[in-house]
């Protein structure tokens, strides 16, 4: 049986390609993920979601060259589209409940 | 080997400077970066663009390229580097979000080290995280499950790309929710040289439900009624995720009215949602002569205008 984990690390996070302690500051302060435990950078702990941004985060960052003002709003923007796309999902399938 | 012509993918002169080269490249990234264009074919092409981009952004590496094209990029037939190629300008993973699968063939033999076993595993990089959705029952999600995991995971050896099948068994929690991802360590791309293998992601999806809609850790269950239920009151049994309960359905209902059961919903890591019955008023589609009568006799004596605020707008 595998295990599974729901947190990542700093240290983890930053053996991936593109990650240094700096990025990820910097995506903190710009609200893009908020850490678990607000202590020493070393010892921060990103859940699986905040990961997630975190990682699409410094995609855009790299990839597009653009700031992180920028690619926060963006970011923003994107979870907002992501969670109303759900949304919208639900509501379709309610109404068809309600009228059929 | 096919000769990569950068100078076309990114829609520019050979001649063109710096400025114009990072002009274009935003262009098209914008366009075609997968977090943004979820098309198919978007990521391929978005990847073809950021590989031309990398070699002329830089100016070593664009001087080195133009050799490259000079010296063979015109022929019909296959590209075939000068004898004893080396790059002075060997292209760093450490700054890049992509991998060595991400490039062409012509850009890892060009400015990569080939690929080979000499630059790449000396440096052991990590290998790259996977993500594959999961679909869940929402009765899976009432305990602890274990699921069988099947994948597959792209492995690049000396510039070949063999796809490995894998498959897991997997604890999955419960209370876990629509959207929610699960980490499994060192579960996914292999690792080159000394590297670690990359973490496999699950990312949870909700199988739509026959009867309930999920709405964050509550449920939404339609709950049908005749029009006579819904103006007399009734007892009503209604399934639950688990088992059934009775629902009283107070006089004079309305449709499209929430009745809120207190910890039916779905598990959550502290506790449980609520389930929320949503009522339907359903008119029979045919009645017989008896009942069209009872019908009339209640519409004469109801004295109902269910458009009067219509008139009192107007």
């Amino acid at each position: 049986m595998t295990e599974i984990v729901l947190w990542v690390s700093v240290q983890e996070l930053c053996q991936c390609g593109g990650f240094t302690e700096q990025i990820i500051v910097e995506a903190v302060d710009h609200g893009i993920a908020h850490p678990a435990d607000g202590g020493n950078i070393a010892d921060w702990m990103f859940d699986t979601t905040s990961a997630h941004w975190l990682r699409k985060a410094v995609r855009l960052h790299h990839d597009l060259e653009i700031d992180w003002i920028a690619i926060s709003m963006v970011v923003d923007l994107l979870r907002k589209n992501e969670a109303l796309k759900r949304q919208s999902l639900c509501l379709e399938q309610q109404l068809n409940r309600f009228v059929n | 080997m096919d000769f990569k012509d950068y100078y076309q993918l990114l829609g520019v002169s050979p001649d063109s400077d710096s400025k114009e080269i990072k002009t274009a490249y935003r262009k098209l990234a914008r366009k075609y970066h997968p977090d943004m264009n979820p098309d198919a074919g978007a990521e391929d092409k978005f990847k073809e663009v950021a590989e031309a981009y990398d070699v002329l952004k830089d100016a070593g590496r664009r001087a080195e390229y133009d050799e490259l094209r000079q010296y063979g990029g015109r022929s019909d037939a296959g590209f075939e580097p000068p004898p004893n190629w080396q790059s002075n300008s060997d292209f760093s993973d450490a700054d890049s979000t992509r991998f060595e699968g991400d490039f062409s063939d012509f850009f890892n033999s060009m400015f990569r080290g080939g690929g080979s076993e000499t630059n790449q595993q000396s440096r052991g990089s990590r290998g790259q995280d996977a993500e594959i959705e999961m679909p869940i029952f929402l009765e899976e999600t009432a305990s602890e499950t274990s699921k069988l995991v099947e994948y597959q995971i792209p492995v690049y050896e000396n510039g070949q790309v063999n796809e490995v099948k894998k498959s897991l068994k997997v604890k999955i929690p419960s209370g876990i929710v629509d959207g929610e991802r699960v980490r499994l360590k060192g579960q996914g791309g292999y690792g080159q040289g000394d590297g670690p293998h990359g973490d496999l992601y699950l990312h949870i999806r909700l199988v739509p439900h026959p009867l309930f809609d999920v709405e964050g850790h509550n449920l939404v269950i339609t709950v049908p009624l005749a029009p006579w239920e819904a103006a007399l009151g009734a007892k009503v049994t209604v399934p639950t995720l688990t088992g059934k309960i009775n629902l009283t359905i107070a006089p004079n209902s309305q449709a499209g009215q929430r009745l809120r059961v207190k910890g039916k919903g779905m598990k959550t890591k502290t506790g449980s949602g609520d389930m929320f019955a949503l009522l339907k008023v359903v008119v029979p589609s045919s009645a017989n002569d008896e009942v069209k009568a009872l019908w009339q006799s209640l519409s004469e004596k109801a004295e109902f205008d269910p458009r009067a605020q219509w008139s009192s707008e107007q």
